[in-house]
């Protein structure tokens, strides 16, 4: 569909010059999308999408106007614009106003569609019974589940003529399995190609937790050496990587609100990128919502904060060049890599001498985004460490303690890293199991 | 009613219905939805943007061979319609080979009927220019308001909504309605170079218009929460490590029913369907009559609240809507239902299947969920407490996947000492299991009070508009963390 998405976008830009707005950029974005949902080791639904959605950025004596449309019919765009127009003599000048960036040369990611998914796209049921069966090679219950898969379409039409396309696929698909009595265990993965592999092997991790997590003992809030699962250091990376977009900075979401580049936020041991050219993730892309090249970059590195991420809008305001993370609002990471580091699990574990292993967790919630104090609650198999070795499954407690804890108290990271997306983990993310010293751990005492 | 062409839209749900069936499927709901919005996002006073969101579309939901299909489309003619059924059929069909046990809907009493939730002041009864100074306004009261600490940021996002939709199904609903609605979302932060800063974040959202800020005057709001905020900044001590009393105040005392009453109460969560997204429930089949709480652990969730963020009269499978009495007089006394649980259950729906979009299969949602209200007034419910805590409002919270453990951090709070408030109290926290916490109620205030947020649950998540409330309660012998 590339030229019938590039058509639209350059129809509706020359309904926008003829109307007399100063700058337009139109991102026409068209996807097919197939997810399977698995409750009780069975399909709860199918879902199919087809979707075309045009967002619109404008701008007239610099105030901004940002609209999503999808449209079921070309004539709502007439009647927006003209509507839209009148407002501009109403608002004052968007503080957060630049220009929109002038074309340049864009490298061409390539690899990122892999025609294997569009079968699964139209029949995903062989992957969802593949997952199903896998993980009850092992003794559990039951499985839940996901296996979402698509094919996305972006077009980008500015006013400074920039035109340009990228098409890809994806997928990812999280499981989570359980075993009586009180056994779970939950693993993630995703990619841009089709690897039944990948869905094989989390299917096996989800059952093999779920199963090792049974007959449960409590234990006693108080601050334990953690390790942490990339599917919870994924979570809790999420938010961080949130943090580093300037919008968060300018709108008092953040920790970053205290620092500037080059200050020291993390331990030495901690390097996260931002990497959009990495084309193993499905967020992979050549260019930002403005037309931007993107490039990897690092926005810790060995523990100094690197990279604030920016639009041309953040970057102005800030004097600074845009790095390729529009969102025309909020710029953002578009995947995120944790550099690995040199143990094996055994060897994050060994060095542990009184700590939890904790596999999965949701709902990190803070008190305070600037300070960074916050909690979040485990969820699925956790395991008491003692001198070096697991000791048993133990029930659910949470992290409660301040990002600037987490961050500086990393000791050491996994060698083997994993891709990661799911409900908490929303942007890809590929990264190893990591081992933090001396964190609070609290649970309800009623 | 409906703004797009409407006998269009309704020859082609009709349509959607005949062909469905005809291509074999055993059930077919078509639903026209349009959501409609416009923003103004500020920070400090000054305009950022301005955003609208028009989505529009058709939801289609199918039953073949024992299992369920969803799609949606926004080309609204008979050609993409028919392609996008006869995929949905195929695939359904294909997943059907791995169903155990067949999805079937119980029998329900659907409406034929349309409704429009009501606007006092339109939109359009004050004019943008007047909206955004609005803005200014704020700022101007939020700025001026601190005496030592400064006032770093104020964002906020107005925004005005309409949602409309057509709901028909081969079993005979047809349902028109129309809710608009008003919120407000802000975030402020307090600094003090010495004592650190102060973050909160609160949404306010109604169905209705313009009205809505008349009740809520947010200037006078802000100016109060301010001078608060800045005390919990400068004067707030630890709070008490030892058990006390603590009154809850009625903002927790929502959020609590939600998390803890509505959330576990979903017959689909109850019966797995949402296991590896928001989790699991710690009531299982079979627990309704069982005790959660004292006598006064009553809590209902009413989708029929006038002016409610969780209005509505029909839900997405055209059931009539009614008061469900989740918990009633401590114990566990009805589950929230659509279709497919109540055939489970042997019961017939409560009208609980809301959809967030076109896009969007329904799916179970709490609506206005709230802690029913006793009779004693704030000064009664503390005036027997030696030494306690009053926790008003809060920041962090979150609860585990079966809904058992929950924890609350105030922000907001006041030590009690002999019957009144004394000091502000930093970061209290109660973290406390469900069954606890309603055990523990002993006095329930008389003032029922409402907050809005946005549900998420689903996969692609689905947020939705909701109501909590309650009133103040006051629980006994408490020990807090945070100390």
């Amino acid at each position: 569909m590339k030229n019938e998405l590039l058509d639209l976008g350059s129809k509706i830009i020359e309904k926008i010059r003829a109307r007399g707005y100063d700058e337009a950029a139109v991102l026409v974005r068209s996807s097919r999308r197939t997810m399977l949902k698995i409750a009780n080791s069975q399909p709860s639904v199918t879902q199919h999408w087809r979707r075309l959605q045009v967002d619109l950025y404008l701008t007239k004596d610099k105030r901004i106007f940002i609209l999503e449309i999808r449209p079921k019919d070309p004539r709502v765009f007439d009647k927006t614009l003209d509507e839209i127009l009148k407002y501009a003599s109403v608002v004052k000048e968007s503080i957060f106003y630049a220009p929109l960036p002038e074309p340049k040369p864009i490298e061409k990611l390539k690899g990122l569609v892999d025609n294997r998914m569009f079968d699964y796209i139209d029949d995903p049921s062989k992957l969802g019974e593949l997952a199903i069966e896998a993980a009850h090679r092992k003794k559990i219950d039951y499985v839940a589940g996901t296996i979402d898969l698509w094919y996305r379409e972006k077009a980008l039409v500015t006013t400074n003529d920039i035109e340009l396309y990228e098409d890809s696929t994806g997928f990812q698909m999280y499981l989570r399995a359980f075993a009586k009595p009180d056994g779970s265990g939950q693993w993630s993965t995703c990619s841009t190609k089709m690897d039944e592999k990948l869905i094989e092997e989390a299917s096996l991790e989800a059952s093999r937790y779920a199963v090792e997590s049974r007959d449960r003992s409590s234990v006693e809030p108080g601050r334990y050496d953690l390790v942490l699962s990339p599917l919870v250091f994924g979570n809790l990376i999420n938010v961080v990587a949130r943090m580093t977009s300037a919008f968060s900075i300018f709108m008092g979401m953040s920790i970053f609100m205290r620092y500037k580049p080059g200050d020291r936020v993390a331990s030495e041991k901690l390097t996260i990128r931002d990497a959009p050219r990495y084309i193993e993730l499905p967020y992979a892309t050549s260019f930002d919502d403005e037309g931007v090249p993107t490039r990897d970059k690092p926005l810790i590195e060995n523990g100094l904060l690197k990279n604030i991420l920016h639009n041309s809008k953040t970057a102005s305001k800030l004097g600074v060049e845009s790095t390729g993370n529009a969102g025309w609002i909020y710029p953002h990471a578009w995947n995120i890599i944790v550099n690995s580091g040199d143990a094996n699990l055994e060897e994050l574990i060994g060095s542990v001498k009184r700590g939890i292993l904790i596999t999965n967790n949701w709902y990190t919630r803070l008190q305070n985004a600037v300070e960074g104090l916050f909690s979040t609650i485990t969820r699925d198999a956790l395991f008491l460490i003692e001198n070096g070795s697991i000791k048993q499954p133990v029930e659910k407690i949470r992290i409660a303690d301040t990002f600037p804890n987490l961050l500086n108290n990393i000791e050491e990271l996994g060698r083997k890293t994993y891709n990661i997306m799911w409900w908490e983990v929303s942007t890809p993310t590929k990264l190893p199991y990591v081992l933090v010293r001396n964190i609070n751990v609290s649970k309800h005492m009623l | 009613m409906i703004t797009g062409d409407k006998v269009l839209v309704e020859d082609l749900l009709s349509y959607i219905i005949d062909y469905g069936l005809s291509r074999g499927a055993d059930y077919v709901e078509a639903r026209y939805h349009r959501n409609y919005s416009e923003t103004i996002f500020s920070r400090n006073g000054e305009v950022l943007g301005i955003g609208r969101e028009d989505k529009e579309g058709i939801g289609i939901r199918v039953i073949v061979n024992g299992a369920l299909g969803f799609t949606s489309t926004n080309k609204l003619n008979r050609e993409s319609i028919r392609e996008a059924l006869e995929r949905i059929i195929e695939q359904t069909r294909n997943t059907g080979k791995l169903m155990k046990e067949p999805i079937e809907f119980a029998e329900a009493r659907l409406g034929r009927a349309r409704y429009e939730a009501l606007i006092k002041k339109s939109f359009d009864s004050i004019s943008l220019d007047e909206k955004v100074d609005l803005h200014r306004e704020w700022w101007n009261t939020f700025s001026k308001t601190p005496r030592e600490a400064k006032a770093a940021v104020l964002a906020v996002q107005y925004i005005e909504s309409i949602e409309e939709k057509i709901v028909v199904n081969s079993d005979g609903a047809y349902i028109v309605s129309r809710v608009p609605r008003i919120g407000l979302f802000y975030n402020l932060v307090l600094n003090h170079p010495q004592k650190g800063s102060i973050q909160r974040w609160e949404q306010l959202g109604a169905s209705g218009g313009i009205e809505w800020l008349d009740t809520w005057d947010l200037s006078k709001k802000l100016e109060e929460e301010t001078k608060t905020y800045e005390k919990v900044l400068l004067e707030a001590v630890k709070p008490p490590t030892e058990k006390i009393d603590v009154v809850v105040g009625s903002e927790i005392v929502g959020l609590i029913v939600h998390e803890s009453c509505g959330h576990p109460s979903e017959a689909d969560r109850i019966l797995g369907r949402e296991a590896a997204q928001a989790g699991k429930s710690f009531i299982k089949k079979g627990m309704i009559g069982e005790k959660i709480g004292s006598e006064y652990a009553t809590v209902i969730d009413d989708p029929t609240i006038p002016g409610s963020y969780g209005f509505y009269l029909y839900d997405d499978e055209g059931v009539p809507a009614r008061p469900r009495y989740l918990y009633k007089d401590g114990l566990i006394n009805e589950h929230l239902h659509n279709r497919w649980t109540a055939k489970i259950y042997g019961v017939e729906s409560n009208a609980s299947a809301r959809a967030m979009d076109y896009e969007s299969e329904p799916i179970i949602r709490m609506a206005n969920t709230y802690f029913k209200p006793g009779d004693y007034s704030f000064e009664e419910l503390i005036e027997d407490i030696k030494y306690g805590v009053y926790m008003k409002s809060y920041m962090e919270w979150n609860i585990d996947d079966e809904r058992w453990s929950q924890r609350y951090v105030g922000l907001e709070a006041y030590l009690i000492e002999n019957g009144r408030l004394k000091n502000m109290v930093r970061n209290p926290v109660l973290e406390i299991t469900t069954k606890s916490f309603y055990s523990s109620i002993d006095a329930v205030g008389k003032e029922l009070r409402f907050y809005a947020g946005t549900c998420g649950k689903g996969e692609p998540a689905q947020g939705v508009p909701v109501w909590f409330g309650g009133p103040d309660v006051r629980l006994r012998n408490i020990r807090l963390g945070g100390g």
